[in-house]
């Protein structure tokens, strides 16, 4: 577990100005919700008044604006963006700073296979994710008490976490697997956040053109959309996909550390 | 008892080239030299025999044991240091130290304190500040902590300074009185010469011989350069032994290799102005095998 201890020391700092910015996002957020709300509906008339494009690329499409959950529910999209970045990131970053920064040489002539190294890389990782996922969980909970005109809908925030985990680690084992298959270890954090940027302007595709939308099963942003989510919870084929492509993007990511030579 | 094995080792990177048909074996307690110049596949055949990267072909054992297969396990006994040196610049000494200790089934922390001591070496700076030749001793520590069986050592005494190289050579003598085992490369003949008692010599990927310190000491040239104040006729070094002789002006160069006394002899007859007679360096040595 020594490297599990490094790890999670190393990737402190990150972790720390990641959960800041989640909280920063949720309070500004939801302090603007309350800075509308006495509006009553004509932010709902103004949304609906803007081109459906526009709507798509916002994430708009079928929020009431006008009430707390609706405005929170279009924050979860950020949320979702940011917390899958810092996954990928997290994930093609902590397998491959060891050829990028050249200490691959010092680590594995140390007794350690390159099972193990991952393992335990990829279970500091998780231990960063989720301690991102509860810092976002409960920074959600207590804005939407402070500003949210007394609505409550925890359980939603909750199942919205959930399929925020579903997300952070499906990029992380992403993020994991570019930097095992790639020969330059530097390129790995742009390339997972090339992918997740592409992956996500295809979502917004899907969302503004209906002859695309047999394309949603390849972009993970439409497999945790909130609208979908509040209005009848967890998608089990998304779910299960998103578990799948987990599973597989790890097992890969074993497969091929395992055989890779190590730059100098 | 063979604590290195290597059987045909060959690693090849595309059109790169890597080492082809590597072959010879270290005994327990033996200095054995890995002699060759810059980019023959010294670093090469080391990375894969510690598997950081993985043979095309061929395979390696040490202490009779797979190295691919049982990496890990053998690893438990291997103290490695690298030519370039590379540690987590945000880390302190001690706490690399420290981490690199904990990979080990064995309480490391005296052993530390004295290597360090003995090395110089300031515990509780930070990597990222440290000069070349102070990483390298960092290096030195970490290879020598959990005393190792084996050390495999690649260019070690690159940036390190003479001083630091003495106390660095008696520190091996010391670890290899006690039994260890040395795989010590280098392209600095020089100092292969004053520890090592066998030698491999690599050049472009493979090995040219495998020889002892003492037969390769014999079978070397002595390089001569001698200025005369009076021309000299060729024909007077017509002995044998000596090759590569030429003149030029009042310069007479030549290799030699014999009874040194049969060269003295002819140059008491002589009207000397100056005098040089040097080791051959690396190359020229490598150029007397490879024609061979």
């Amino acid at each position: 577990m020594n490297i599990v201890r490094r790890e999670s020391k190393a990737n402190a700092k990150s972790l720390i100005l990641w959960s800041v910015g989640s909280v920063i996002m949720v309070a500004t957020g939801m302090a603007k919700y309350a800075g509308m709300a006495g509006s009553g509906d004509s932010m709902n008339k103004l949304v609906a008044s803007m081109p459906k494009s526009l709507q798509a690329i916002m994430g708009t499409a079928s929020f009431d604006l006008s009430k707390a959950s609706g405005y929170y529910g279009l924050l979860f999209l950020y949320l979702l963006v940011m917390g899958t970045i810092h996954a990928a990131m997290l994930g093609a970053g902590i397998i491959a700073k060891e050829e990028r920064d050249k200490t691959a040489e010092f680590l594995f002539a140390k007794p350690v296979s390159r099972t193990k190294a991952l393992s335990e890389k990829l279970l500091a990782a998780v231990g960063n994710l989720l301690i991102f996922n509860a810092v976002t969980l409960l920074s959600s909970i207590a804005f939407i008490r402070m500003y949210g005109n007394g609505e409550r809908f925890e359980e939603t925030i909750v199942l919205l976490m959930a399929a925020l985990l579903f997300g952070q680690l499906l990029f992380l084992s992403l993020g994991a697997f570019i930097a095992a298959i790639l020969k330059r270890p530097s390129a790995a954090g742009a390339c997972a956040a090339g992918m997740l940027l592409f992956t996500f302007l295809l979502s917004i595709a899907v969302n503004m053109k209906e002859e695309l939308h047999l394309l949603r099963y390849l972009t993970p942003f439409q497999y945790f959309e909130a609208s979908k989510i509040m209005d009848a919870g967890l998608d089990p084929v998304f779910i299960s996909l998103s578990l799948f492509l987990t599973v597989g993007f790890t097992t890969l990511a074993y497969y091929f550390y395992n055989r890779k030579d190590l730059g100098s | 008892m063979k604590v290195m094995e290597l059987e045909n080792l060959t690693k090849r990177y595309g059109k790169a080239r890597g080492i082809e048909d590597v072959s010879f074996s270290v005994e327990e307690g033996e200095i054995f030299g890995f002699i060759g110049p810059n980019g023959a596949g010294k670093s090469t055949t080391i990375r894969t025999l510690l598997s950081l990267i993985y043979p095309t072909s061929g395979s390696a054992k040490i202490f009779g044991k797979d190295c691919v297969k049982f990496a890990p396990e053998i690893k438990q006994e291997i103290g490695y240091l690298p030519s370039e040196v590379f540690y987590y610049d945000s880390m302190k000494v001690i706490d690399l130290l420290k981490y690199s200790a904990s990979f080990y089934k064995k309480d490391c922390t005296a052993r530390i304190t004295e290597l360090a001591d003995a090395m110089n070496l300031d515990l509780g700076r930070k990597i990222g500040d440290l000069s070349l030749g102070n990483k390298k001793k960092v290096g030195i520590v970490q290879a020598l902590l959990h005393s190792p069986k084996l050390l495999v050592l690649d260019e070690p005494t690159s940036g390190l300074d003479p001083l630091m190289q003495q106390k660095f050579f008696s520190l091996l003598r010391e670890e290899n009185k006690r039994g260890v085992t040395i795989l010590f490369s280098s392209h600095v003949l020089g100092e292969v010469q004053k520890l090592c008692s066998r030698v491999a010599i690599i050049k472009e990927g493979k090995i040219i011989k495998v020889e002892t310190m003492s037969v390769l000491k014999e079978n070397n040239y002595k390089k001569f350069r001698i200025e005369t104040g009076s021309p000299v006729a060729e024909d007077d070094f017509k002995i044998s032994g000596i090759r590569d002789f030429a003149v030029k002006d009042n310069v007479i160069t030549f290799l030699f290799k014999g009874n040194l006394n049969e060269v003295t002899v002819l140059m008491a007859s002589l009207d000397i102005r100056n005098l040089l007679v040097e080791e051959p360096d690396l190359e020229e040595i490598f150029l007397h095998y490879y024609e061979k």
